[in-house]
């Protein structure tokens, strides 16, 4: 996949870019960081699943272009909402209304953010919560970076309306990886949620390398969900983690739509004590698409408390693996942790895998698991059949239910109609193998 | 006037932890037509519930002689949604529990399975008629938001499937045990919600172990069921004899030679 590397040549490459791109210093100084560790480093590991010979760091130069604003097109943008849109490296839209930026509330591009806002971005970007130097995937990314956002919420400013990070993947051209990163800072009592929706424009195989930070300081609360619909031509690497403070909530609440391969790391770091994170995951594969999810939970706080719930559908020749990852550090007494994991097999020729990990090193918690695959239930057909529903409708009205705890935690009722008419378009999609 | 006949039915499940065969259904006739409502009362394991989950078509029963007729057509080739949709329903013992899917969602789907796909009910049309329906069986509203039968107590349950049977309106309701588990007031709820469907277009075969239930809705025929077989057919006070006599004084009198669970 890629060439033997000259990092001398590909760091003075690299800085020429990130310089031209008018980048401060230590932002190029970080990259170069990273490309130094690129060097030896190894990729993640996923249990049960083989990333190796995916094409997850293509050795592209690092290059910033303009992207056609027009391929926004289906984005629905208006004005009462808040939201930022962009078109690979484009911003093309931000919409933030004037009392949220009087109260300091910060929604930008990440670049700019990095020039405008050194003292909120510097600290914490790829530094504490995602790091640098983590692995072979996150220094590629620190490295190669060229798109992003970055939300700022003041200390107990409280927002009502859900904030949308909208991200068109521009694979109308060649060799044009988007290498996008996510920054939110929740400051202390803060309260937001943010809606996160990835698409692809074009048919380019290109490699869409995605990553969300959020920073819960003590007493916040942010809900994040995500609906992710990258074309089936884009591999997927997402990474998106949470460091959740004392008395702080985060929640995650993932739809992973993708048509292509997909390798999802989802981790809430719960540290202070009483954190809670809830973190919800649901897929529908089909083809030949191979999806390895991670989805972790690190309790170090005391009485903290994290759920985990993973639910996929398999159809076709597809493959899932659901990783469900829940670590108690000695010292987080009064933890809680539970876990579910399930998979419905709706092909013989479909794989599906979930395993529940658990790493306990503290006695006094409450921890479950709860692990299956297994087949649409026969007495649930059975019961929806025997009120004159046909069988392709009961089908689907099981899987719909089977998938329903992400949708339910949707918070704008357009997007989980959206995401509804995905699922269902899906499943008719996926050809029918017993 | 539909009618429903079951003809020497002979029926078969095969137990998956023994993986055995066994013979539940050992030649069945009976004759329903719309206008009448029967019950069929008899011993626990006697094989009311296989005989309305066969006529319903589920897979697990397999019929090896007889025939089922809706209006002279035999349905034992049809599955089981279509059969619904000729006008059968089952109002189960154990419903299933569906999580993520509404009740009023589902309802609206029961009903629209029926109708032509250029003429489906209006959410105007299908709110009030729920409205109506959920007022006759002392429902409240928020019953139809929640999932279908999740975390609904075991009268909950009850009187959920009646106000499915009264939703869907189909022409023969098999209804087994919809009284169990339910309390006085519900009973009452429940049976002023069958008695409404009553008429020269409903059928209805009750199963119940309650003579009580009876007394609420009359039945036109009182069938007993014993081994497998219809023993004795009668009118409504043949239940009542059998509450005073039970079940052995009945296989004595009719010299049956059938086991009963309770005996010993
Ligand atoms: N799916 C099944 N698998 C195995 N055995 C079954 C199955 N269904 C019924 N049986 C057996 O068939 C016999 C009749 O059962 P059925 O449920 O029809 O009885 P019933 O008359 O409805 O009893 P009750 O009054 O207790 O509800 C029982 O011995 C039961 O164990
Ligand atoms: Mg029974």
């Amino acid at each position: 996949m890629e060439a033997v590397q000259d990092y001398t040549a590909l760091k003075s490459e690299l800085a020429a870019a990130a310089n031209d791109h008018g980048e401060p210093k230590w932002v190029v100084d970080q990259r170069l960081a990273a490309v130094d560790n690129l060097a030896d480093a190894a990729l993640p590991e996923v249990n049960r699943f083989d990333i190796h010979r995916w094409p997850l760091t293509p050795a592209e130069p690092l290059t910033f272009s303009q992207s056609n604003g027009d391929l926004a097109a289906n984005v629905p943008v208006a004005a009462d909402h808040i939201q930022i849109v962009q078109v690979g490296q484009t911003t093309v839209t931000v919409n933030l209304p004037a009392e949220l930026a009087d109260q300091g509330v910060i929604l930008t591009d990440i670049f700019t953010a990095f020039r405008e806002h050194p003292d909120l971005t510097q600290p914490h970007f790829m530094t504490e919560i995602i790091k640098t130097n983590e692995d072979r995937l996150t220094s590629f990314h620190a490295a190669f970076l060229n798109s992003g956002i970055f939300l700022y919420v003041p200390k107990g400013v409280v927002i009502d309306q859900p904030i949308e990070l909208h991200l068109v993947q521009d694979s109308t051209q060649e060799k044009h990886p988007l290498i996008s990163h996510v920054l939110i800072v929740a400051e202390a009592d803060s309260h937001f949620a943010v809606m996160q929706h990835l698409t692809t424009q074009g048919d380019c195989a290109n490699l869409a390398s995605c990553m969300v930070e959020v920073l819960a300081r003590s007493n916040s609360e942010v809900h994040f969900s995500s609906f992710d619909e990258l074309g089936p031509n884009t591999t997927t690497y997402l990474n998106r983690r949470a460091n959740i403070s004392r008395d702080a909530t985060v929640d995650w609440a993932i739809g992973l739509m993708n048509d292509g391969d997909t390798f999802g790391d989802f981790d809430s770091e719960l540290i202070g004590e009483n954190s809670k994170s809830d973190a919800k995951v649901i897929t529908l594969t089909g083809g030949r698409q191979r999806v390895g999810v991670n989805t972790r939970v690190t309790n170090r706080g005391k009485k903290s408390t994290g759920n985990i719930l993973q639910r996929g559908v398999i159809m076709e020749k597809s493959k899932l693996i659901f990783n469900g990852i829940g670590h108690i550090i000695h010292g987080a007494a009064g933890a809680n942790a539970e876990q579910e994991n399930r998979v419905l097999m709706m092909s013989s020729k479909a794989h599906g895998d979930a395993n529940p990990i658990l790493l306990i090193d503290e006695n006094d918690v409450l921890a479950g698991h709860a692990a299956s695959v297994g087949q649409v239930d026969a007495k649930q057909m059975y019961y929806l059949m025997s009120r004159g529903i046909t069988k392709a409708q009961a089908k689907r009205l099981v899987i719909r239910g089977f998938l329903s705890a992400v949708l339910q935690a949707i918070p704008a009722k357009d997007v989980r109609q959206n995401l509804t008419d995905t699922i269902e378009r899906k499943l008719e999609n996926g050809a029918e193998i017993e | 006037m539909a009618t429903l006949e079951v003809k020497d039915l002979h029926v078969e499940v095969k137990d998956d932890e023994q993986n055995k065969t066994q013979e539940i259904l050992k030649g069945v006739n009976l004759t329903m037509k719309t206008g009448e409502i029967h019950a069929i009362m008899g011993p626990n394991g006697t094989g009311k519930s296989t005989l309305s989950q066969t006529i319903m078509g589920q897979p697990a029963y397999h019929v090896t002689q007889g025939d089922i007729l809706l209006n002279g057509e035999s349905i034992l080739k049809m599955p089981v949604d279509e059969r619904a949709r000729k006008g059968l329903f089952l109002g189960m013992q154990y419903p299933a529990e569906i999580q993520g899917v509404t009740n009023a969602e589902f309802l609206r789907a029961a009903m629209n399975s029926r109708r032509a796909d250029d003429d489906q009910i209006s959410v105007m049309a299908f709110l009030k008629e729920l409205d109506k329906n959920l007022e006759l069986l002392d429902m409240s509203e928020s019953m139809t938001e929640r999932y279908l039968n999740e975390g609904f107590s075991g009268g909950e349950k009850k009187r959920n499937e009646i106000l499915q049977l009264l939703m869907i309106k189909p022409t023969f309701a098999l209804l087994d045990e919809i009284d169990s588990g339910l309390d006085i007031d519900a009973l009452k709820v429940v049976s002023k919600g069958v008695n409404s469907m009553r008429g020269d277009n409903f059928g209805s075969l009750i199963i119940t172990h309650y003579q009580r239930l009876l007394n609420y809705i009359v039945p036109d025929v009182v069938h007993v069921m014993m081994g497998g077989r219809i023993v004795k057919t009668g009118k409504a006070d043949l239940a009542k004899t059998l509450e005073k006599e039970g079940y052995a004084g009945l296989r004595d009198e009719l010299g049956l030679d059938v086991e009963l669970v309770d005996e010993n």
